[in-house]
This record gives structure tokens, C-alpha cells and sequence, in this order.
């Protein structure tokens, strides 16, 4: 793109500090394996199975994570291409490819050393590796692949993945409780084997309170969000989310810098400071942003484009008050699931029952307030796309909020065009400017 | 007054000049080509001609299509779905729908009172756009104006797959050599663009009428595949290739008059016809 230094959106100055625990991770990683510590490669699992990992001192990296920051920073061509040579299709996962593509430079052609052009010091030989199912359906396959590279053992952590339907019936969320426990305490075992020494309980009973407030504060913060102009953009929530998703860095540390930029983004509400500097146009993300050209949102924010709310997936879990829960496991079950189950209830209520992602956008584009969704089916992701017809026809259907899809991918650049994503801007705002009419009309509030 | 408006398509330019009250006063159509298509300012000079007007006559000017920012003369540039809205509404005032099938991408669009409310578009594959007939033609060894006549003559309709371009190139020449015949392989070539362009029409809602524009609707064949496809009547244009530059005009003397009525003066370009120079050329 051209002019890509230029910067339109006025970022928050307190997400730079948590957006630089991403960097700690990596580098502790790294600085673990040096002096003999266990490091471990795990898939993004919605808080089920870090806090095991963080309690029992094990330093975590996510190859998706890593995906995208190859793709952020430029670098993730080279491995995507050495995965085409490796003979991997190249309609895969992006991330899968990326990391397939560092695993085989590192393992056949660097003997097990870092690759010297890897971003953030990059990933370590991993003692083992835990894949987990919760979301997407490609994770077990993909861990199996890289743990073929790594010589390293893969620890599959099953999650329930219940649909909004099969989660009424009598009795289930006791089961899937009772069976997320029983994961998380074989889990436990196979990783007090393999790092050599016993879980400390009540370390993990303060992780897990830690990751709640964590993500009860960050919860917060995006609710503030609600207020028009918004304070904070989409950009700044993905760059600050790693410490409550990923468990990215000391929670601790991470408390206290949410704690801060609540503050931020409080007083920017009581101030009307607003993300963008004349906010025209309220929008929604679905579902991961094109990582490598993310100053296309600089771009749309010219244009009055404020992105005051995004993926589902990223976002906390609805706080959920667990202090009774004696047992750390079965407190980070139901944390765990309650990220996915959270929103059943109302969902089953308006009849939204199409799987577990589609309902959050009804519940932002109307609470949040806004005028349009911008749809990012990614050409090599089934979880992050399927859903977005679905998506776009209930938006219209009962909110009159209209979509806009742009395909794309979340590393492979060649797979999107930021040029002709944003000539359908123009003709994108008046299709919201119509429906801001039809809203009315039909006694919707914004 | 007078309006004018440019639309640069990937495959013809595209110059429709109207008075205040809407009159067609001249309509020029050329192939845009890597060079033409800094050659806007001919393509105007033809319509200035045909009009019998001078460019300083013209009271403001807008231009469209993928290559509307190579028009040093234009004083706005709209993009090409919202003049494509315009365009055909102004021809048919009842389209709900309408489907653009152009050399590099097909646009389907929902209109309501004269302006766009929503829109879908093919535009990373050839498959589902008017090159998809331009490279089976050439496979056929026919010339692609002659497709619709051709597909007339078919006694049955082959199954021809819509994924790829090249996929059906190669299937035209294996199909070919099997000895079938061009008039069947080419009604299957239409039916095969049709059920893509349908389903993503599909995916937008369809609401008659529909108004069919763009190269792709000068083919008979294919106007009979889309109604085929879509299950409904199909309305197309006289001149199906201009309404996006017709498009254009009518926003042309709409944002002008409205303009003088609020006593605003419009920013307009300098009236001379030039060539469209590149950055790299300008610092040479």
C-alpha cells in the first residue's frame, strides 16, 4: 500500500506496554531453553490449559500466534514457501503452513537451531507440545505434523465443543464439566512427567484467579467501548489482547497494565476522545484481521471508519462469578467454557442457533451500535469462515446492519488486495447510510 | 449546462455527455488497452465531437471504472458500483437488482429508489467473469462476438466446469479434439458463467427486476443462460456497456445543480484534454 507510515488512528499509549508481553514471551522462551528450562509450543486454548502450563513454570509459545507475527512482520513468505516445497497444500491452514515452514528450516536445515531471521528470538526446540480441538478442527493434525519435525510428544487437550441446542439438554454441562475436569487432571500428570516435578496446587488456585480478573478487567475495558465516538479500535484490542488470551507474560504485570488501560480508556470516555478523529461509521470485525496489512485500518479510519468491536473469539468470557468453586480444575473448566457457552442462553432466546459464533455479532452490532460488519472469510480457514453467511444474513434480518466480505488470508498476503478492499469502501458507506434510514424507520436506536 | 461521464473499465472506456435535463447528447465507447487507458482524454474529444461541444461547455465531469484516477480532467471520482446503480435505474426505474458482468469482475448489486443498498463481487477469479469467455473463445477459435450466435444453434448443452478459467480452456480443447461441436461447447461455456454469477447474485437476494449490463449482456446466449440460471425475467439494456459512465453523468449534474442550489462553487480541473501521466514518468 502506498503511504503506509501515515497513521490516522490515535492508539491508546497503555496498550503498548501489554502488547510488548507478546516479545517477553518469546524471548523467556528462548532464555528458558538456554539455561535448561522447559518450553513448550501449545495451541490457543481458551484459558484451559495455560494456567496448568503457567503454574508449573513451563514458558508457552503459540505457533498461531507466531503465524501471525510472521505475517506482521513481514517474514512469514520464506517459511510459507518452504512448506510448498515440503509438499503441503498450499489451501491449508496459513498458520499451519507458517509454522510447518519454521519447523522444517529450524529442524532439516539448521540442525535444531533457531532460524536467525525469525521474528521475537524465535520458537524453541519444545520440550512437548499440546495441541487443543476448542474451535478449530485442523489443530490435532497440524501439532502431529510439527511434533513429526520437533521429535517432541503432543499432548492432544480435549475440549467439549457442544452446539447451542445439545447444551439445554438435562444434565450436559455437568458432564462436560465432570469430563473437562478429568482432562485437565490427566494433563497435569503428563506434565508433571515430562517436566520431572509435582504441580504446586495453590500456585495454580492464584494462576487461576489471576487469568479470571485478568479477563474480568479486560471484559471492562471493551464494554466501554460501547460509547460513541469509541475510545479504543479494533487495532488496539488485538494488540493488547496476548496477555489475557495467550496468558502472554507475568498476570501479575498483566493485572496491573489492564488495570491501566481501563483508566485510559475511562477517561477518554468522560473526555469524548474518540479512537478514530471524526468517527462516522461504528463497524464490526469478523473474524481474524489480514495481520500482514493492517494498515488498511488506517486507511478506513481517514474515512471516518471506526472498528469498535471484533472477532468473538478473541474476546473474554462473560465474567462469571467462580469464587465458590473450591477446586482450581473445575474453576478453569468452567472459565473455559463458559467463553463458549456464555452467550448460549441468549442466543436459544432470539433463536440464533447457528453453532457457537454467529450469535456475539447480533449481541455487538446492536449493543455496541453499529452501522455496518466487515466480513474476512479467510480463503485457508474453515472455523473463521464458514460461519460469516450466516453472520451476515442474521445481521440483516433482525438488525438491519449490513456486510461487507472481503476475502483474504491471515499470513498469505498474495491472497489479499487492500487497493480493491478499499474502492468498495465508498459504495460500502452508502449501503450503512441507507440502512441507518431503514434502522430508524423500523424503531431500531442507532 | 452539460455533464460527462468517463467510466474506465479493464476493457473499454467509456464517455456518455447529457444536458441538464438528462438528454443523451453523445456516447463514445473505446478499447482501453495498457495504453488507451491514458489516453482518456481522446475517447473525450470523440464525444465532445459528436455532442458538437467545447470541453469548457462540459459544467463538471466524473469518472469511474478501475481506472478513473488516469482522468486528469475529471473533477470527482465515484466509484463504479455506485454510477452502475445510478446508470441503470436511470434506464429502468424499477430494478431492484442488477448483475455487471465485465472483462475483470462481475458486480451484483441491490438497488432501492435510484441508489445502491448492498453488493457482492467476483473479482479474484476470471472464472466468473467475461475473460472466462474471452479465453474459450480464443480456445474455440472463434471470435467472442460471434459466442451468442453460435450458442444458438446447440442441440444439447455440455456440462462445462465454472472453477477455473484455465480449467475450461483445457476442457474446450479436450472436448474439441472428441469432436464436439463449438455451437454445444459454447451454450455450456454460457451456462457455466451464468450458474457462477448466480450464485453469487444468490448469496446478495434476488428482486426483479433484474437488469443484466456490462460487455457479457451483448450476448444473446448468455442473457438466455442467465435467465436460465436466476429463474427469472432478465431486462437489458440497448447499450448495456455505458451505464456506468451514464451512471456517472446523472451524479455528475446531480451533486452540480445540487450544488448551485446551496450556492456552493464546485472545485473543478482544468478544462484541457491531456494525456494521463505516471508517477514514474512525471520524475524521469
Amino acid at each position: 500500500m502506498a503511504d503506509e507510515k501515515k497513521k490516522t488512528i490515535n492508539r491508546l499509549k497503555s496498550m503498548y506496554p501489554l502488547r510488548a508481553k507478546v516479545n517477553e514471551t518469546y524471548l523467556k522462551s528462548v532464555e528458558a531453553i538456554q539455561a535448561g528450562k522447559p518450553a513448550v509450543w501449545a495451541m490457543l486454548n481458551f484459558y484451559y490449559g495455560d494456567p496448568v502450563l503457567k503454574a508449573m513454570d513451563v514458558e508457552v509459545v503459540y505457533p498461531e500466534n507466531y503465524g501471525a507475527i510472521a505475517a506482521a512482520m513481514g517474514v512469514a513468505r520464506e517459511y510459507l514457501d518452504r512448506a510448498d516445497a515440503e509438499g503441503f497444500p498450499t489451501h491449508l491452514c496459513g498458520y499451519s503452513l507458517t509454522t510447518l515452514g519454521y519447523a522444517s528450516r529450524m529442524m532439516k536445515e539448521l540442525k535444531g537451531q533457531i532460524p536467525p531471521e525469525a521474528p521475537l528470538g524465535g520458537m524453541p526446540k519444545p520440550l512437548f507440545l499440546m495441541s487443543s480441538a476448542a474451535i478449530c478442527d485442523a489443530r490435532y493434525k497440524w501439532f502431529q505434523a510439527l511434533g513429526r519435525y520437533m521429535d517432541a510428544p503432543v499432548w492432544p487437550l480435549e475440549a467439549p465443543i457442544p452446539g447451542i441446542k445439545e447444551f439445554f439438554i438435562e444434565g450436559y454441562y455437568g458432564r462436560m464439566v465432570k469430563l473437562g475436569v478429568k482432562h485437565l487432571r490427566d494433563f497435569v500428570a503428563f506434565v508433571e512427567k515430562m517436566v520431572g516435578k509435582k504441580m504446586d496446587w495453590d500456585k495454580l488456585d492464584k494462576t487461576a484467579n489471576l487469568m479470571i480478573e485478568v479477563n474480568r478487567v479486560w471484559h471492562e475495558i471493551n464494554e466501554l467501548r460501547k460509547v460513541n465516538p469509541c475510545p479504543m479500535h479494533s487495532r488496539d484490542f488485538w494488540s493488547a489482547m496476548p496477555a489475557a488470551l495467550f496468558l502472554a507474560g507475568d498476570l501479575e504485570d498483566s493485572l496491573r497494565l489492564y488495570q491501566d488501560m481501563y483508566k485510559e480508556v475511562k477517561d477518554r470516555v468522560n473526555s469524548h476522545i474518540g479512537a478514530v478523529p471524526n468517527e462516522k461509521y461504528r463497524l464490526v470485525f469478523a473474524e481474524l484481521p489480514p495481520w500482514h496489512s493492517l494498515s488498511f485500518f488506517d486507511k478506513l479510519a481517514e474515512r471516518g471508519w471506526n472498528f469498535v468491536i471484533e472477532s468473538f473469539g478473541y474476546h473474554p468470557p462473560i465474567p462469571l462469578d467462580l469464587s465458590k468453586v473450591s477446586d482450581p480444575l473445575e474453576r478453569i473448566t468452567k472459565f473455559s467454557l463458559q467463553f463458549l457457552v456464555g452467550y448460549y442462553e441468549d442466543a436459544r432466546k432470539q433463536n440464533v442457533l447457528g453453532g457457537t459464533s454467529a450469535y456475539p455479532y447480533l449481541k455487538y452490532a446492536k449493543e455496541w451500535k453499529c452501522d455496518g460488519a466487515i466480513l474476512h472469510p479467510l480463503i485457508s480457514c474453515r472455523s473463521a469462515s464458514t460461519h460469516l453467511p450466516y453472520v451476515s444474513d442474521m445481521l440483516m434480518e433482525k438488525l438491519k446492519v449490513p456486510s461487507l466480505s472481503i476475502e483474504g488470508d491471515i499470513v498469505d498476503l498474495r491472497l489479499f488486495n487492500p487497493e480493491d478492499a478499499l474502492a468498495k469502501a465508498e459504495p460500502f458507506e452508502e449501503s450503512m447510510e441507507h440502512y441507518r434510514k431503514v434502522r430508524k424507520q423500523e424503531g431500531l436506536d442507532w | 449546462m452539460h455533464f460527462a461521464g468517463v467510466d474506465i473499465g479493464s476493457t473499454m472506456t467509456k464517455v456518455v455527455l447529457i444536458d441538464k435535463s438528462d438528454n443523451q447528447l453523445s456516447c463514445i465507447k473505446g478499447p482501453t488497452g495498457p495504453e488507451h487507458r491514458r489516453l482518456a482524454n481522446e475517447v473525450m474529444r470523440q464525444a465532445l465531437q459528436q455532442a458538437s461541444l467545447q470541453i469548457d461547455d462540459i459544467s463538471y465531469i466524473i469518472a469511474t471504472g478501475y481506472g478513473r484516477l488516469n482522468v486528469p480532467f475529471a473533477d470527482r471520482q465515484i466509484t463504479e458500483l455506485s454510477c452502475h446503480a445510478r446508470g441503470v435505474s436511470t434506464l429502468f426505474p424499477g430494478v431492484r437488482t442488477a448483475i455487471d458482468i465485465g472483462g475483470q469482475d462481475a458486480k451484483c448489486m441491490r438497488i432501492h429508489d435510484g441508489r445502491l443498498i448492498s453488493f457482492v463481487m467476483n473479482d479474484k477469479c476470471a472464472a466468473g467473469t467475461g475473460r472466462f469467455l474471452e479465453v474459450t473463445a480464443t480456445a474455440l477459435g472463434i471470435k467472442l462476438e460471434d459466442m451468442g450466435d453460435i450458442s444458438l444453434k446447440a442441440t444439447k448443452r455440455i456440462h462445462i466446469s465454472n472453477l477455473c478459467t484455465i480449467f475450461a480452456q483445457q476442457e474446450v480443447i479436450a472436448l474439441l479434439s472428441r469432436g464436439e461441436k463449438p455451437e454445444n461447447i459454447v451454450a455450456g461455456l454460457h451456462d457455466a458463467l451464468a450458474s457462477r454469477v448466480a450464485a453469487l447474485a444468490r448469496r446478495l437476494g434476488i428482486e426483479p427486476d433484474l437488469v443484466l449490463t456490462g460487455g457479457v449482456a451483448k450476448n444473446i446466449g448468455m442473457v438466455r443462460a442467465m435467465k436460465d440460471s436466476l429463474g427469472c425475467e432478465v431486462l437489458v439494456p440497448e447499450e448495456p456497456l455505458i451505464t456506468g459512465a451514464l451512471g456517472a453523468a446523472i451524479l455528475a449534474k446531480e451533486i452540480y445543480t445540487k450544488a448551485v442550489e446551496a450556492g456552493q462553487v464546485l472545485p473543478t480541473k482544468s478544462r484541457r484534454l491531456e494525456k494521463a501521466t505516471f508517477f514514474a514518468e512525471e520524475h524521469r
